[in-house]
């Protein structure tokens, strides 16, 4: 599985939504990504990539391609 | 046995309220996660024996609470195990010998609070996480009956006493993940930390409790089991007091 399947996944998984609803998604524009789903998202994250997001990260997470961003940066992610 | 198949995080557990803790989880049937501070060869014998004597896991993992690096690590290489985290036991603790506030210095206020509260929170912050993807978890601060009357110094009461507050927030933050989160408050317990006051001071505490004596860490231990178990899977957000009734 390549990191953007995974990516995807945890999204899905997570928030309970259908892969073509990620590309431009934002924190908090639907129902499911709440603050509560946005915990529930980063533990998958955190499990899928084996990585601990730091508080930081996690605050900044602000939408499906911002939080690409942070996972290259931050955590040496490639998609 | 009250926590068999359960896997447990344990903090400063190398004695103390800790030990009784985690010889009470491990004699439950809990794996267990001790979290001290650092490396000796006595604990490490300590946990191979009590690992064969009930068949369970004890990993021993080392941070200094006053590092928050340390802690950071510590939760690390807790959660690259991937094993699912049940329960979470925030017991570390630290005075410096009984004072008061005019004699106290800044640094020590804050140390007090850095292993007392501000690592703590980090750690659950960090630990949570896992508890949060499966849903389901239990978390017990230790705080103490100072926060209710007075009863030691001022950092040491108000560091227990910003516990409480956070037990209560997060009762609710945490509690829509199947998360419960409470308190155990105890007395005067009869450990190193315990001892650390004048005579004069001890009889005068003492005098206030209706069983007139200290308390044992393994009282402690025994709240704090329940508070871990499913035998309390309807409470959160509490502070029990294990006291021996504190006037």
């Amino acid at each position: 599985m390549t990191n953007l399947e995974k990516y995807n996944q945890a999204f899905v998984e997570a928030l309970e939504i259908s892969e073509d609803q990620l590309p431009g998604l934002e924190y908090q524009e639907i129902e499911q990504w709440d603050s509560v789903g946005h915990m529930g998202l980063v533990a998958t994250l955190e499990d899928a990539f084996d990585i601990m997001l730091d508080t930081d990260d996690i605050i900044d997470f602000s939408s499906y391609e911002v939080g690409m961003k942070i996972l290259t940066k931050n955590y040496g992610i490639a998609f | 046995m009250l926590l068999q198949g359960k896997t447990a995080v344990v903090t400063g557990c190398n004695r103390g309220i800790g030990k009784a803790i985690l010889e009470r989880m491990a004699a439950q049937g809990a794996d267990i996660f001790a979290v001290v501070r650092r490396e000796t060869a006595g604990f490490t014998e300590y946990c191979a024996a009590l690992s064969a004597e009930h068949h369970v896991e004890i990993q021993a993992v080392y941070a200094d609470f006053q590092s928050e690096e340390q802690v950071k690590d510590a939760a690390r290489q807790i959660i690259r195990t991937k094993k699912t985290i049940d329960i979470l036991v925030n017991n570390v603790g630290f005075s410096y010998p009984f004072k008061m506030l005019a004699m106290t210095t800044m640094d020590e206020i804050k140390s007090t609070f850095q292993v007392n509260f501000f690592s703590p929170l980090l750690f659950t912050q960090l630990i949570s996480k896992n508890m949060m993807k499966n849903k389901k978890g239990s978390i017990t601060f230790i705080s103490s009956t100072a926060v209710f009357d007075g009863g030691s110094d001022t950092e040491y009461t108000a560091s227990k006493a910003a516990i409480v507050g956070a037990v209560r927030r997060l009762a609710i933050e945490l509690g829509v993940f199947g998360i419960r989160v409470n308190a155990v408050a105890p007395s005067l317990t009869d450990t190193d930390m315990g001892h650390n006051r004048s005579e004069a001071d001890t009889v005068e505490a003492l005098n206030r409790n209706i069983m007139k004596r200290m308390g044992q860490p393994e009282e402690i231990a025994d709240a704090v089991i329940f508070m871990s178990s499913d035998m309390s899977r309807f409470i959160t957000g509490q502070v029990l007091r294990v006291d021996g009734g504190l006037l």
